[in-house]
């Protein structure tokens, strides 16, 4: 089959490229992993590395400053060999992740549920990049490729969540609220996917036996599943940690209440840093309230794209979430190929990807300037993150218009073309 | 050989003292070539267990026992220090190391209480009523700067019938120690400094010493079930002779002129203006008086001086000649170097000693382990530790405990310790820890409420010297938290190492010196701006996506017909008529 033939070259060319850049620069890996911009406290590879050796000496790695990351990883990681002296196995753990994501993308893609859903169909549905273009899109994105030789554990998030998409439009209902229960037991925030994700699977599933059964008993039938999945993995890390509480305020605690302010790519550190101490708590409260408003308004507007939905949250949490790295962008970048029908109605294409692009450049440099050189202040690498997050919110609002665009020219297929106003 | 001297001297006095209540002084001076001198001055005063409860205090300071009691603290050791004991040029520290603490404040005490709590509880009061009588920051010795060592202290004293003891430590590696420090200090000596060889205590000369130590112990002595509570103060100072005599006639440093040089003449190239100096000079000349800038008033009328050779002890070649005042009573020790006196009881006391050409001098003890800590690495992000120990001695290894207490914003990363030694042949090579490092308590420090704390037992091989390595990262701090020398760094405590030693019985105490960590810092100058420009971010992408949400599209020509409708639309058209007509009114008057 030639389309397969197509997948085996990109799955292929992107394990050789990863081996590739690790064998021809050994020192790579480590230099990422050190990167602000590919790990963050809470999903350094570092950070995991000194968890797992005190775990592994049995001192409870929760009851120190450095490791906040999900338990589940300690027994998965301390059966891979230690990745300072024998680097290649983790590696290709890695690139074997990044594959399986790439997988579950090529699904999401071969379902063709972003052109065309149980409630709405585009009209420019043939504008369209089959599954190994966009798993391309994915695997040779040099933020993927950064992320996964930095071996950043936010990368078992994605693939929680592009499991749970590619489930769910599957109409493997229970598997996909499964897979979305891995990723928020590993990083909290992807339980805000719950609500578009849902929907997605109710369409699907009404596409599929031809019924409409009662909404509300599929969401609690599903909320159900949901969080009896993240109370089962709380469960099994009850088993390898023993201390619920610790475990929990250094975990969830950690990424709820953000203490660590080491620099990234977000917008939370500087302002924690540079916020007075009475308005701490007050403004951490309106950060994540900011956070969680756009899931329901979001999935009330574009109540017929719940697919659409999904991806421009993962959009907005690359820039609000507390700790975003360039996993999360990569995330994002991954899935608007899929909606390579809109991008004939964006109107800052080139805008934004300038921007991101100038800011992607500059970062690193602004930073060295900082940290290193010290012939810069900590401005120069915040003013970057300000354009980085505009790039980004930018974009997402520019796809949003291109969405609603192409719902109102369904809606009114007289009006193609013209210039339009919104009031 | 100094440390037998000076424990042989702390024996006597110790036998001499369990019987009451009694005050006892010393001071031993001993020159270290080529210009310094090391004066240990040493007060010690008991009072009985009951008494010390009745609160009858002779000898014993009222100020400090009375904190003693409230904050249930048993033994009680603080420690002021400032400078860098230089063990390549004067050998073995004194006291062994025990009576000296890291640069800056170092206080542990064990605490009498039920449970951790009520001991963390007791430690705060006796840290705050500490700050208040030694005019030091001992009050910001805070659950972060708090430690429960477990290998590296022991009790000093005997304490019978307290189970439930907690030992504390804490350090302020940033104190700076000074005069404000030594008056109270003062206070607590029964003559309060003003006779006895307390009097030559002056800041200006303690506080310009090379190396300086303030010791206090308080510990329980018990013979049987008659127990005695023991005072013990030490002041050791390492002053630079030249340093100190100039001072008087001379204070502000100059050139020496030409003629006055000590030139070798012996040299081929000697001249009236080339000048070679002098490899080995030989000792200065000098005086109590010269050095201390004043002399010892007498001796204080409450010490007691039964049972030791004298106050007044001089560790010095044999040949050299020594002038003590008239009227005090000189007596040799059996060890050819060790001269003592007995100063009069009232009038003042001098010691002058000659200059000494070098033809024999006494022996410098070799310390039983060199070590050396670092910060490597550079930028304000990570960092790394590199903790150097040398052992001098080729036969023999040495086993210590190595504890160190790291603030919570320096994270260490324990997994990637590397050990290298490099033996006899000079030859360096990555070894396991597990072969040097025989056992290790580990205690992770959490943001804002507990530093690091490492401790190691370790073993050097012979003749060996080996290196530690670990990497850290530097978190960044919220802006209130930086002091006002934010760029200046933070101050890491030195690290402190007990080296078992089964001759001497008693542990032999180590410190390495403090270090310098610099932070990344954000701005300081603009909170505000911060606040402003990423709330504006936040506020554009809100705004321009829930502008998209909230309202619908409709065709431009629709749009101005729409708005034609409204009553703001309406409004408008209704000015721009008025303007028009305005317009059209001036214009016709012109």
């Amino acid at each position: 089959m030639p389309v397969d033939r197509r997948k085996a070259a990109v799955f292929g060319g992107a394990l050789a490229l990863r081996l590739l850049l690790l064998i021809l620069f050994p020192s790579l890996p480590d230099l990422l992993t050190g990167r602000v911009e590919v790990s963050t406290p809470v999903t350094s590879f570092k950070r995991l590395q000194e968890g797992l050796f005190l775990y592994n000496r049995n001192v409870s790695p929760y009851d120190g400053g450095v490791f906040h990351q999900a338990p589940l990883l300690l027994p998965i990681f301390s059966l891979l060999p230690d990745a300072q002296e024998y680097p290649l196995p983790t590696a290709l753990f890695y690139s074997l992740v990044d594959l399986l994501n790439a997988n579950a993308l090529v699904t999401i893609s071969d379902s063709a549920q972003a052109v065309s859903g149980r409630l709405y169909s585009s009209i420019r549905k043939g504008i369209k990049w089959d599954g190994s273009v966009v798993a391309a899109w994915f695997l040779f994105n040099p933020f993927t490729i950064a992320t996964c030789l930095g071996r950043s554990t936010g990368v078992f998030t994605s693939t929680g969540i592009l499991y749970a998409l590619s489930a769910a439009v599957q109409g493997q209902t229970l598997n996909s609220m499964l897979a979305l229960g891995l990723a928020s037991h590993l990083s909290i925030y992807p339980a805000l996917l719950f609500i578009p994700l849902v929907l997605l699977c109710y369409d699907r599933q009404a596409e599929r036996t031809g019924t409409t059964p009662s909404t509300a008993l599929f969401v609690v039938k599903h909320l159900a599943v949901f969080l009896s999945s993240i109370a089962g993995l709380l469960g099994i890390s009850l088993l390898i940690i023993g201390d619920f509480s610790t475990l929990l305020s250094a975990t969830y605690g950690f990424q709820l209440l953000v203490p660590d302010l080491t620099p990234n790519i977000g917008l939370w550190w500087y302002f924690f840093i540079e916020i007075f101490d009475s308005f701490r708590d007050f403004f951490l409260g309106v950060f994540w309230l900011h956070l969680t408003a756009y899931a329901g308004s979001l999935t009330v507007r574009l109540r017929r794209q719940p697919l659409f939905v999904v991806t421009s949250l993962l959009g907005i949490f690359a820039v609000f979430k507390p700790y975003p790295s360039i996993s999360d962008a990569s995330l994002y970048f991954s899935l608007l190929p899929l909606y390579r029908h809109y991008f004939p109605l964006m109107r800052y294409t080139f805008f934004s990807v300038s921007a991101l692009l100038y800011a992607s450049l500059l970062g690193p440099a602004f930073y060295h300037l900082w940290i290193y050189a010290g012939s810069g202040n900590a401005n120069f690498f915040y003013a970057i993150t300000l354009v980085w997050s505009l790039g980004l919110s930018l974009t997402i609002a520019d796809t949003i218009f291109a969405a609603l665009r192409d719902e109102w020219e369904q809606e009114n297929p007289d009006k193609r073309g013209k210039t339009v106003k919104q009031v | 050989m100094t440390t037998i001297f000076l424990f042989a001297l702390l024996v006597s006095a110790l036998s001499a003292a369990s019987a009451a209540s009694n005050y006892h002084e010393s001071l031993n001076l001993q020159p270290f070539p080529p210009s310094s001198l090391l004066a240990s001055f040493n007060f010690k005063s008991n009072t009985t267990q009951t008494s010390f409860e009745k609160q009858h205090f002779q000898y014993f300071p009222r100020a400090l026992g009375q904190i003693l009691q409230h904050a249930n603290t048993r033994e009680l050791h603080l420690r002021f220090t400032t400078g860098r004991w230089d063990s390549e040029s004067w050998g073995s520290r004194p006291w062994d190391g025990a009576k000296e603490g890291g640069t800056g404040v170092e206080l542990w005490a064990w605490i009498d209480a039920q449970d951790d709590e009520t001991a963390f509880a007791k430690w705060i009061t006796l840290t705050q009523s500490l700050s208040g009588l030694f005019c030091a920051s001992l009050n910001f010795i805070d659950s972060t700067r708090t430690t429960r060592p477990v290998a590296s202290f022991e009790p000093a004293g005997d304490h019978i019938g307290s189970e439930n003891l907690h030992l504390l430590h804490g350090t302020l590696p940033g104190e700076v120690v000074c005069t404000e420090n030594l008056t109270p200090f003062l206070k607590l000596l029964p003559c309060k400094g003003k006779a006895g060889v307390a009097s030559l205590l002056d800041g200006h000369k303690l506080f310009d010493a090379a190396w300086q130590s303030m010791s206090i112990d308080v510990r329980p002595v018990c013979a049987g079930t008659d127990c005695l509570v023991q005072i013990d103060q030490t002041v050791d100072i390492v002053l630079d002779i030249d340093r100190s005599k100039r001072s008087r006639a001379n204070p502000i440093p100059r050139p020496v002129p030409g003629d006055k040089l000590d030139c070798d003449t012996s040299k081929p190239y000697h001249a009236r203006d080339t000048c070679y100096p002098q490899e080995n000079p030989g000792e200065k000349a000098w005086s109590i008086t010269e050095l201390f800038g004043r002399s010892i008033s007498g001796s204080c009328p409450l010490a007691d001086s039964q049972g030791s050779d004298g106050t007044v002890c001089l560790r010095i070649a044999p040949e050299r000649e020594v002038r003590p005042s008239p009227e005090s009573v000189e007596t040799r020790s059996s060890d050819e170097f060790t001269r003592c006196f007995t100063p009069p009881p009232s009038t003042a006391f001098d010691l002058a000693v000659s200059e000494h050409k070098i033809q024999s001098t006494v022996p410098l003890d070799e310390p039983v382990l060199y070590a050396e800590r670092t910060i490597v690495g550079h930028g304000q992000e990570r960092g790394g530790m590199r903790i150097i120990f040398d052992n001098p001695s080729s036969s023999k290894a040495v086993d210590f405990i190595y504890f160190e207490t790291l603030p919570w914003f320096l994270r260490p990363y324990i997994h990637t310790l590397q050990a290298t030694i490099t033996g006899l042949d000079g030859v360096r090579r990555q070894v396991r820890t597990s072969e040097i490092i025989k056992e290790t308590f580990y205690r992770p420090g959490i943001d804002r409420e507990r530093g690091t704390q490492l401790e190691l037992g370790l073993s050097v091989p012979p003749g060996s010297r080996v290196t530690l390595n670990y990497d850290f990262e530097k978190a960044i701090l919220r802006y209130t938290e930086y002091p006002p020398d934010a760029n200046r760094g933070f101050n890491v405590a030195p690290a402190v190492i007990k080296v078992s030693s089964p001759e001497a019985g008693r542990p032999i105490y180590l410190r390495t010196t403090s270090l310098l960590l610099p932070l990344p810092t954000p701005d300081f100058s603009m909170p505000y701006n911060v606040i402003i420009l990423t709330s504006t971010v936040i506020a554009l992408t809100f705004g321009s996506i829930f502008n998209l949400l909230v309202r619908r599209f409709v065709t431009a020509e629709e749009a101005s017909a729409l708005r034609a409708q409204t009553l703001k639309g309406r409004l408008g058209g209704k000015i721009v008529a008025l303007r028009d007509k305005v317009r059209g009114k001036s214009s016709k008057v012109e």
